[in-house]
């Protein structure tokens, strides 16, 4: 009878044990939160008899996932509270949520006149203006790069097609509008592996800000459009579509499923992060990696909660713990705070300053040479509050090899 | 992957013996259900250098006659998580460590003897606050600690904590293994 009577994310099969919300990084912080249990398994019973009885309180969630990670009986606490939003939510201040989610548009149009829109961000009377618009002013923004990722690899396609083997990137609106260092790092490191890169046509943003700002309907569009991309690219050859941010690679695995009931499955398998795909040809003989001998000091790893909702966290500080010289420290897992747009709003500032600190001052006490960790957003509250600089390990990796010694290995250049 | 022990379950049993084996120098993984509500030793077992996948299960193991080589997890997909030696310290209801059915009570992941009444009416004590006989149901394991498996024993699947039938002292439980395991 029980298996015949399952819901959407299985909310009846919570047993009200709370563990949930002993892990919610919200409760703690803000007492006007009902927690992932009374917002979630508890809130849907009544929502589904009547959506008035929607709480405004849930927009506090920052769907970290702690939740799911905790719970034992399999129920999806978060994606309960999110598709909940989706349905029932409204935005707070429609304009700023709206341009806040809208990364793929903003970056485009920042990109070209990223100097002149730096300089602005920073700037006082600017950062006034913002806090009216209910972006807090002591958020610091990531900076917007010059050169767009996607502008630089199209001068890299006639060498990239020089492989025998080839993946897919999938590189997201922060390398393309803000670090497109990443994505060349990441083109470096497949390279010296034997892959040549490709783009995937027409990649848009994964929409995970879209989700959380209450556009559903966009983000469907959006998502849709990756997911033709990426079986496109498959069918082209491509042996999986590889990702540098563990979000990105989260929103498109489970929430367009889970939340935006777009049909994943076909794609699900040969969508990762690098560090996974790299790390199991590593194991298998099919990739060999040669590092450069040099002295190299402490590093910490820090675990981003979609990375842990993941599971995946071992790929890469195994992969990193590879690298000859590295002290690296993983640290417990904790939430930063930020959760995407969440933290740039002028309401949710303090909370997720709070969040963070206990992170912060970890950080700060064991005083490393540079934070590594799988998320860009992480990245920027980490350099922000602790003024430590923060790597992803695609970087890290791609710095620390023997880059030559390991193409050779790898055959990168095939006899033509 | 390759590890010297892996255990399974991140409760107090599997974060004990995983923290002693850790500082006894042998490379662990504990997969975990869920997060650990034994956040301290977790933590310092984390900060040691000890790997640990929270909210995974293991879905599948992979034998060579009566010895485990291998274990996949649902969140690592493709990858197979290898062990010289295996701990199942997975609990008991409430973590799934063992299921009831119908008419059995059952060990789902690797399928290992359970203890318990065959006939279901004495599963319950109608005395609410009595002793439940449901909670002594449990792995039956040989003097050492291994596991049975269709009444063989295993070669290197131990059991520890709550998982193990009768009255169990969850920590001593795996402090025993980690004593065998160590030498």
């Amino acid at each position: 009878m029980q298996e015949s009577n399952i819901s959407p994310n299985n909310f009846e099969q919570c047993l009200k044990c709370n563990l949930c919300t002993s892990v919610c990084p919200m409760m703690a912080a803000n007492p006007h939160y009902p927690g992932p249990k009374q917002a979630g398994p508890d809130g849907e019973r009544y929502r589904l008899k009547d959506p008035a009885f929607f709480d405004l309180t849930l927009k506090y969630c920052l769907n970290c996932k702690r939740c799911e990670v905790a719970c034992p009986s399999g129920v999806k606490v978060g994606d309960i509270i999110q598709a909940s939003r989706l349905k029932y939510g409204h935005q707070s201040n429609p304009l700023r949520d709206t341009i806040l989610a809208s990364t793929d548009f903003v970056g485009s149009l920042a990109s070209p006149m990223a100097p002149t829109v730096n300089a602005l961000l920073e700037w006082k009377p600017v950062k006034k203006m913002m806090n009216l618009f209910g972006v807090d002013s002591r958020r610091k923004f990531p900076s917007y790069s010059k050169l767009k990722f996607e502008n630089w690899f199209r001068e890299q396609v006639p060498s990239q097609e020089n492989f025998r083997r080839f993946v897919s990137y999938f590189h997201g609106c922060y390398v393309n509008y803000n670090y497109p260092e990443l994505g060349q790092d990441f083109v470096k490191l497949m390279n010296a592996c034997g892959y040549g890169v490709r783009m995937l046509e027409g990649e848009k943003c994964c929409g995970v800000a879209m989700i959380s700002n209450g556009m559903g309907r966009q983000a469907a569009v959006n998502g849709s459009k990756n997911l033709d991309a990426m079986r496109k690219a498959l069918r082209d050859g491509s042996e999986a579509v590889l990702t540098s941010s563990s979000t990105c690679t989260f929103t498109m695995r489970d929430e367009y499923e889970h939340l935006l009931g777009l049909k994943t499955a076909d794609i699900r398998p040969h969508l990762m992060l690098a560090t996974k795909f790299i790390f199991d040809r590593v194991e298998s003989g099919d990739i060999r990696l040669v590092f450069k001998e040099e002295r190299r000091g402490k590093y910490v790893y820090h675990t981003a909660c979609h990375m842990q909702k993941l599971g995946w966290t071992i790929y890469s500080t195994e992969l990193l713990k590879m690298i000859p010289g590295m002290d690296l420290t993983v640290l417990p897992q904790e939430c930063c705070g930020i959760a995407g747009t969440f933290g740039f709003k002028k309401e949710n500032y303090p909370y997720s300053q709070l969040i963070g600190s206990k992170l912060f001052d970890l950080i700060k006490k064991l005083n490393p040479r540079a934070v590594i960790t799988d998320c860009e957003t992480c990245k920027w509250q980490i350099e922000m509050s602790t003024g430590y600089s923060v790597l992803n390990p695609i970087s890290v990796l791609a710095e620390a090899l023997d880059l030559e010694k390991t193409s050779r290995l790898n055959v990168a250049v095939p006899s033509r | 992957m390759r590890y010297d022990i892996i255990i399974i379950g991140g409760g107090l049993a599997g974060v004990t013996a995983g923290l002693q084996l850790h500082k006894a120098g042998k490379r662990c993984l504990i997969i975990s259900e869920g997060l650990s509500l034994h956040k301290t030793p977790k933590d310092e077992y984390i900060a040691a250098g000890g790997a640990f996948l929270p909210g995974d299960s293991v879905i599948s193991g992979e034998w060579d006659g009566n010895a485990l080589k291998a274990v996949r997890t649902r969140n690592l997909e493709g990858t197979r998580l290898e062990a010289d030696h295996f701990i199942l310290a997975s609990g008991k209801f409430f973590s799934r460590g063992l299921v009831a059915t119908m008419d059995a009570v059952i060990e789902p992941v690797f399928g290992c003897d359970v203890e318990f009444d065959s006939c279901r009416d004495k599963w319950y004590n109608d005395d609410f606050y009595a002793v439940q006989p449901f909670e002594r149901f449990g792995v039956k394991p040989t003097e050492d600690g291994r596991v049975f498996i269709g009444g063989v024993p295993a070669a290197n699947l131990w059991a520890a904590g709550e998982i193990l039938a009768g009255e169990t002292d969850i920590e001593q439980s795996a402090l025993k293994i980690v004593s065998i395991l160590v030498k």
